[in-house]
């Protein structure tokens, strides 16, 4: 409990440091935030008159902002499922990044709630067992179960996971796995009940479509993933430094004589590999000693280089003694995928598979290392223990790769033609029949009786979106540039359809036939703006406390 | 000593930097949250912590109607009777509205605002007259809401006012999260305005643009105010809650007839117990052919519209 706290603090202690970028960002976040405070702080005095709601158009962009985000928090599911279920490797060290995405979207989702609320102060009268809570009613208590559950399983997953990480643990599978699946069926569940939140509406006809829950997964699936690749190219950019930036790494003092010293392994670095693996127990001695065959032991200084990348050797390395980081270079621009300590390996992936080494490994301090040959690596792997912790530390990375990225593409791909296939749908059915059932379709399509506040709306909603469909299917996108452009078309296209393009044509006309537009206020823009810094403030926090521990450069080996 | 100067400056500095970003950030949320200066007052310890309408004792009922009546004296300088009109046993109200013979006067929706105290400004109404074509199709989309001739009616039009149907299977009290709205035994869909969170599902949920919601705080000239309220009814609302059309609770649950009833010049509105089958509306329901907006919607409405010839 003392270590968790401890981890907490430190954590934000992290989250406090950066470069002037980090600091100009958060802080103009702040700034958004206590402006979107202030634009609160007047609407809870003066009501939700100073909305642009009325009683004939009873919810707007809060709602509508509300709606978009649960599919955003829904859409880190697009990470777990191809880890979890299909094995996917290049996602692997992604997933934590959906997850803290899902835990700030829903916090803005629980934002947006409450600033539509007309009497706030109440909401205790919505918490089971003191309040009165209408289950299972009323969709909108399904809502609030769904939303905090799936938060609450969200942040156990990202904090379990991370401690782990920090404590230099392996996670115990029972402690996260089953959460993992419950959490799989949640992200489905959340956003389909809030489709049901309309759908339920039986005097709505513009809602009163089964295909309004699809519609909402599918949307999800696009904007979700399309904002996760444009969030992981900044993680990776913001955590990359220049060939000339990479001064922190101590520069080998000039009077040592170069090369680095090697000597033939005895048994006693075995025993001292031991002392920090415990796994090793499960080796034989005979075993052990067979894998010292031309076995040597590297003795670093500071700054030496103990691989290089892009060479093929079929070494793999044990550190004994010192720490070691390990970068990689993309395009010029460094980043640290781990970092290593006494007991863990590094070199290991490509010495058995025989390709070119991924990254370069420096030794940070005076190092020990014991390096062995592939096969012998193999042979200790073929004790499970070893093999499990072995395999398991050859995840410990952060690896943000253009093809995880790819794969990423391939889902907001496939998701935009779905959507666009729905809508297609739901338009011929709201067109071809001339049932007044449908004129809220018309209203939107092409304005009714001289009002079209929503038609230029949704049409820049369908320009975004089928740009962005046509990007994603050619090859083009197959370069970031063009992809970042679709990823954007997509998010701002899906945000237009499911938020004014979905929420607002319900109330228009009303049950009765009367024609009231909506146009959101001023005050009320401000506090959706304040609403989303706020997230988007939460979401950088998550990633600068969580990226480093990912690198393995926050643990708690490096507590002081 | 000497050695320990340079980390004590420094520790000194990072003091000194936090605690500046630290003030400066509550001075920042300070000045956003100052409109909250002029909130006035909002709520009080007891109408905070009150409890749901359906768990209150007889005494703490007496207690929340005691504190009601001083709250309206404390506006609005005069002292109202507050009363919790309870619905009748063997009672089921039920509306018939003779459009043959409405004329569109909208002298109902003026009663209605004056019996029930709804806000002047801004304007809130629970019934809503629409001006329809008499061209034979009974399509609402062709409604006028806003008419205003010289003079009513006019020809070529029927008139058809529409409010709360008080539906046996209300949409409205499905979609509520804290049951804040439900239906009483006599048939009339009531709101607990102290249990309301004010999410406005409800509003969404109706099919006949029947519950208003209070965007601002009300506000009822002082004179105007009817002082016979009822708990479920006609008591001064405050902003950020849902209201509509209870059949004046206050006074159908003594006898009384609503007052957009009463007022009716062209006797086009017409109430009773749908138990009793000697009263108007069962005579009604037995004798002419009547007609439910939006009967597909499964709502059971019981607000019937009826043609004379």
């Amino acid at each position: 409990m003392r270590n968790y706290l401890r981890f907490l603090r430190r954590c934000g202690g992290v989250a406090l440091v950066g470069n002037w970028h980090y600091y100009a960002w958060i802080g103009s976040l702040a700034i958004l935030c206590v402006v979107g405070l202030n634009a609160y702080a007047k609407q809870f005095v003066a009501g939700l008159e100073i909305t642009g709601m009325s009683d004939q158009v009873s919810w707007g962009v809060y709602i509508a902002n509300f709606t978009f985000l649960v599919g955003m928090a829904a859409a880190a599911v697009m990470l777990v499922i191809p880890v979890y279920i299909y094995k996917n490797e290049d996602l692997h060290d992604l997933v934590i990044f959906g997850e803290l995405l899902a835990v700030a979207a829903i916090l803005m989702c629980l934002a947006f709630v409450a600033v539509d609320l007309g009497r706030p102060d109440r909401f205790w009268h919505l918490i089971p067992g003191i309040g009165i809570f209408h289950f299972p009613g009323s969709m909108l208590s399904w809502d609030v179960l769904v939303l905090n559950g799936y938060l609450l399983l969200n942040i156990y997953i990202c904090g379990y996971l991370l401690y782990c990480r920090y404590v230099n643990r392996k996670p115990a599978k029972w402690f996260y796995i089953p959460f993992v699946f419950v959490a799989i069926f949640w992200a489905i569940s959340i956003h389909t009940v809030t489709a049901f939140l309309y759908v339920g509406l039986g005097g709505r006809p513009f809602w009163d479509s089964s295909i309004v829950g699809p519609r909402f997964l599918a949307s999800a699936f696009t904007a979700g993933p399309a904002f996760i690749i444009l969030a992981l190219q900044v993680v990776r950019r913001s955590t990359a430094s220049s060939a000339h930036e990479v001064a922190p790494l101590p520069a080998r003092p000039a009077t040592v004589p170069a090369g680095i010293m090697r000597r033939p392994a005895t048994p006693a670095d075995m025993e001292l590999l031991a002392v920090h693996l415990p796994e090793l127990a499960t080796v034989s001695a005979e075993e052990r000693r067979a894998c010292l065959a031309g076995a040597t032991v590297l003795n670093a200084l500071a700054g030496d280089v103990l691989l290089h990348q892009g060479a093929t050797e079929d070494e793999a390395f044990f550190v004994l003694k010192g720490r070691v980081v390990v970068r990689r270079e993309e395009g010029g621009r460094f980043r640290t995928t781990r970092n290593i300590g006494p007991g863990e390996q590094f070199g290991e992936v490509s010495a058995i598979a025989g390709t070119p080494r991924a990254a370069t490994a420096t030794a940070l301090v005076p190092t020990v290392a014991l390096c062995l040959h592939a096969e012998s690596l193999r042979r200790l792997m073929r004790s499970p223990k070893m093999n499990e912790i072995i395999t398991w530390r050859m995840n410990e990375r952060l690896m943000i790769s253009d093809r995880s990225l790819f794969v990423l593409r391939g889902i907001v791909q496939v998701s935009m033609i779905i959507n666009m296939f729905l809508l297609a749908n739901e338009l011929f059915s709201g067109f071809y029949n001339s049932s007044t059932k449908d004129i809220s379709w018309r209203y939107l399509v092409l304005g009714l009786k001289g009002y079209h506040a929503l038609v230029p709306w949704f049409w820049t909603a369908v320009a975004l979106n089928l740009t962005a469909m046509a990007l994603l299917m050619l090859p083009l996108s197959r370069k970031l540039k063009w992809l970042n452009v679709a990823c954007v078309l997509c998010i701002f296209g899906i945000w237009i359809e499911k938020g004014m393009g979905l929420v607002i044509p319900g109330f228009v006309p009303t049950p009765l036939g009367e024609m009231v537009e909506y146009v959101p206020s001023w005050n009320e823009t401000l506090i959706c703006l304040g609403i989303w810094a706020f997230g988007l403030l939460c979401f950088t926090l998550f990633l600068r406390m969580s990226v480093p521990i990912l690198q393995g450069e926050l643990t708690k080996g490096s507590e002081t | 000593m000497n050695s320990d100067a340079p980390e004590a400056a420094m520790d000194r500095r990072s003091f000194l930097r936090t605690s500046a970003v630290f003030s400066a950030g509550v001075a920042a949320i300070a000045a956003g949250l100052a409109p909250l200066r002029q909130l006035g007052k909002f709520t009080s310890v007891d109408e905070f912590v009150q409890k749901y309408y359906k768990e209150l004792t007889p005494e703490e009922m007496k207690a929340v109607l005691a504190r009601i009546e001083d709250e309206v004296q404390r506006q609005y300088g005069i002292r109202p009777h507050v009363r919790d009109y309870k619905p009748m046993n063997g009672v089921e109200y039920v509306y018939a509205l003779n459009l043959t013979r409405c004329v569109g006067c909208r002298k109902c929706v003026h009663a209605c605002v004056a019996e029930n105290n709804q806000s002047r400004s801004p304007e809130i109404q629970y019934i809503r007259v629409l001006k329809m074509p008499n061209d034979g199709t009974f399509d609402m989309d062709k409604g006028d809401h806003n008419y205003a001739p010289k003079s009513v009616p006019e020809p070529g039009f029927f008139y058809m006012p529409v409010q709360c149907h008080q539906c046996k299977n209300p949409p409205c009290v499905k979609v509520c999260p804290v049951k804040a709205t439900w239906q009483e035994p006599d048939g009339i869909t009531v709101i607990d305005y102290n249990w309301c969170i004010g999410c406005r599902y409800c509003e969404a949920a109706c099919p006949y643009f029947a519950r208003r919601f209070n965007f601002a705080e009300p506000s009822i000239p002082k004179e105007q105010l009817n002082l016979n309220m009822s708990y479920l009814g006609n008591r001064p609302r405050h902003k950020g809650v849902m209201e509509k059309c209870h059949f004046c609770t206050q006074r159908t649950r003594v006898g009384r007839y609503p007052a957009c009833v009463e007022v009716c010049p062209t006797g086009s509105r017409k109430f009773g117990n749908i138990l009793d089958p000697d009263s108007e509306v069962s005579y009604i329901l037995r004798n002419k052919r009547v007609l439910v907006l939006k009967a597909e919607l499964g709502t059971l409405p019981r607000f019937f519209y009826y043609f004379d010839v």
